[in-house]
């Protein structure tokens, strides 16, 4: 659905069955669309225009809290242009772009010129997650009241987290004087220091691992601060079973959501045995259980939704032995292929929770 | 024939490992010299190798196969070629056999994936180095009298398992053989999950001893790992994991890929003693990489024959 169709003339998508959990809708009926909006739900609605959907599923624009459109700086790995057509083939209506870009969000000018592009080269609705830190190095906060002012919809420290709790304590305090949600990429870099999840498959084909723990830790003191400071803190791609529960744990003691992703729900670290750059992400692919306790966590409401971590690279930075591989997958066209295929057919969540 | 590439010992067999090692034995008798004529082997070294690249251009002019060899410096490696556009262009070049070491595991296998010529795996990364494996494995049988009394002796793998390419040859080629292992090292030299081989985990030579080994096989322990967070220095680590004189009971030998750290692996007096097989490991090298080669490009059907 695009936003920019252009189209005034009303559509009627009839026959559909339309699932909308937030608003209530599940079952068949007809929708009309007018001006790339949907302007009504009801049977036998009358318009100009007529798409019959029978047998087929109807769900309100999906949003994806995470995605790397690598604008400014890479766009010939993606732009504002091929991102938001792939996030709208996907089903995507709204997406927040993170920003470790080149140069990196972290200046007023640089949200506010890229908010400006988005307006007018995006197909869909896309948000600037500013940078939490000057250059995502760890250190000076941004200037975060002058980035809010620019649009950044909220600050982050995605692609390489914060390695110093008393700095990620203080963003969460400023963050939470400007109104802003945090973003936080849990990782501790003295931990991950290999390329895969330390596991079995790692022990066997040679590649470095980085442990669970790497995550385990960063995570927990992020949740320790969040409940300290009461910022609105969003845990990203949480990929481990204690990730997860430590994150229930907190739900009640701090304003905490969390967020896992389609890969991190429907694939393993057996794929380490390949030894293919495709395969190396970061987080990096669990083990079974690992997966388990995160798609429980996410049925279970623990987990609050997916975002896809949408991260496309050149195929020279893929094409390479696992552990010199850039870490990334694309996300947008495949996430709820992947999820219905890997949860819902095979019984593991009710497609309503999905959607 | 057809080209054969030569990955990984993960998975290998016994028939496999023994017909390898078999027609070493020929190449060693002179029997197949000449073989590769004709041929092209080119060895691609992404990485600094002395013994590995020697004794394999020595297998390769011994079989007669013509030799180009690529390293690092003074190559289109160091003009930061990728792996992929190198291999295409040796393959395209004519090479029937691409000997790899590069310092990333897999890289022989995304090499496979482009050449039409056989890959060969000199070493990639903490991956596998299968052909040192086999080499340790022919002299270890030499020793012992013959393949079939491999079976049944315990052989313990003592140091750096973590990040050791020969280890991960070494446990499965032995394991086919009949060999029985046990690792021995320190936690933080071991993968978090060394129980995936199955394997008893030890925590000194006298240790291995104790649990009947005969055969010790000492792992390289690099420099930048000697001190500091992962073994507190080079005194303790050898107090434990180094095989020293008072070691080598009756029927003991020791072994090592090499290069050794005299004093950190193996004392100063036992690297060069007759219970050392380290000498005779350099020694098969030619031997087994000329039989690699030749079961590689496909030649060895002629000369069985």
């Amino acid at each position: 659905m695009s936003t920019r169709s252009g189209s005034e003339a009303e559509l009627a998508i009839r026959g559909a069955h339309v699932l909308d959990p937030s608003s209530g809708l599940d079952g068949v009926a007809d929708v009309v669309v007018r001006g790339g909006r949907v302007a009504g739900v009801g049977q036998n609605l009358p318009a100009a225009r007529e798409l019959d959907a029978s047998g087929l599923f109807l769900f309100p624009g999906f949003v994806d809290v995470h995605a790397h459109w690598r604008t400014p700086g890479r766009e010939d790995e993606e732009d504002l242009e091929s991102g938001s057509s792939a996030a709208a083939a996907g089903g995507f209506t709204g997406v927040v772009m993170m920003p470790n870009t080149d140069p990196v969000l972290d200046r007023p000018a640089l949200v506010s010129g890229l908010v400006r592009r988005a307006e007018r080269e995006s197909r869909v609705r896309a948000f600037v997650a500013a940078a939490l830190h000057a250059g995502l190095a760890g250190e000076r906060l941004t200037e975060m009241r002058l980035l809010k002012e620019a649009g950044a919809l909220c600050v982050s420290d995605d692609g390489l987290g914060t390695q110093s709790a008393g700095v990620l304590r203080n963003g969460m305090l400023y963050a939470r004087s400007a109104g802003l949600p945090v973003i936080l990429h849990c990782e501790d870099h003295t931990l991950a220091t290999g390329a895969v999840h330390e596991g079995a498959a790692a022990a066997l084909a040679g590649v470095p691992g980085t442990p669970a723990s790497a995550e385990d830790v960063a995570t927990a003191a992020a949740l320790v601060l969040a409940a300290e400071t009461g910022a609105r803190v969003h845990i990203t791609h949480v990929s481990t079973a204690l990730s997860a529960a430590l994150v229930g744990f907190f739900r009640g003691r701090a304003p905490v959501t969390a967020d896992t992703t389609p890969h991190h729900t429907t694939l393993t670290d057996g794929l380490v045995s390949t030894l293919d750059g495709l395969f190396r992400v970061n987080p990096p692919l669990r083990p079974d259980a690992d997966r388990e306790g995160v798609v429980e966590a996410l049925r279970d409401g623990i987990l609050d939704f997916v975002a896809t971590d949408h991260a496309p690279h050149a195929p020279e930075e893929k094409e390479l032995p696992l552990e010199e591989a850039a870490p990334g997958f694309l996300g947008h066209e495949t996430a709820f292929a992947a999820l219905y295929t890997g949860l819902v057919l095979e019984g593991r969540m009710p497609l309503g929770r999905l959607v | 024939m057809g080209a054969r590439d030569f990955l990984t010992l993960e998975g290998c067999g016994r028939a496999e490992i023994r017909e390898i090692l078999e027609l070493a034995a020929a190449c060693e008798e002179g029997r197949m010299d000449g073989s590769l004529a004709g041929k092209t082997v080119c060895l691609a070294f992404f990485e600094a190798s002395t013994r590995t690249a020697v004794s394999f251009e020595l297998a390769a002019r011994r079989c007669g196969a013509d030799v180009i060899s690529l390293s690092e410096r003074g190559s289109s490696i160091s003009k930061g070629e990728s792996l992929v556009d190198t291999v295409v262009t040796l393959d395209r070049l004519g090479a029937d056999a691409i000997v790899l070491r590069h310092p990333a595991a897999g890289a022989a296998r995304l090499a496979a994936r482009f050449a039409a010529a056989a890959v060969v795996n000199a070493g990639d990364g903490c991956g596998q180095h299968p052909t040192q494996a086999l080499l340790d494995l022919y002299s270890l049988s030499r020793a012992l009298g013959g393949f079939e009394e491999l079976a049944g002796v315990r052989a313990a793998v003592v140091g750096d398992i973590l990040h050791s390419r020969v280890a991960r040859s070494v446990i499965p080629a032995f394991r086919a053989a009949g060999v029985e292992l046990a690792l021995v090292a320190p936690r933080t030299l071991l993968p978090l999950e060394a129980e995936v081989w199955g394997l008893p985990v030890l925590s000194s030579v006298d240790e291995a001893l104790g649990w009947g080994a005969s055969v010790l096989y000492m792992l390289r322990l690099q420099r930048e790992r000697m001190t500091g967070a992962r073994v507190p220095s080079v005194s303790e680590y050898a107090r434990y994991y180094a095989v020293g004189r008072r070691h080598l009971r009756p029927g003991v030998r020791v072994m090592h890929p090499g290069p050794v750290n005299r004093g950190v692996e193996i004392a100063g007096d036992v690297v060069l003693d007759g219970a050392s097989l380290v000498p005779d490991q350099v020694a098969a090298g030619v031997a087994v990489r000329s039989a690699v080669l030749a079961l590689a490009t496909g030649v060895e059907q002629e000369v069985a024959a």
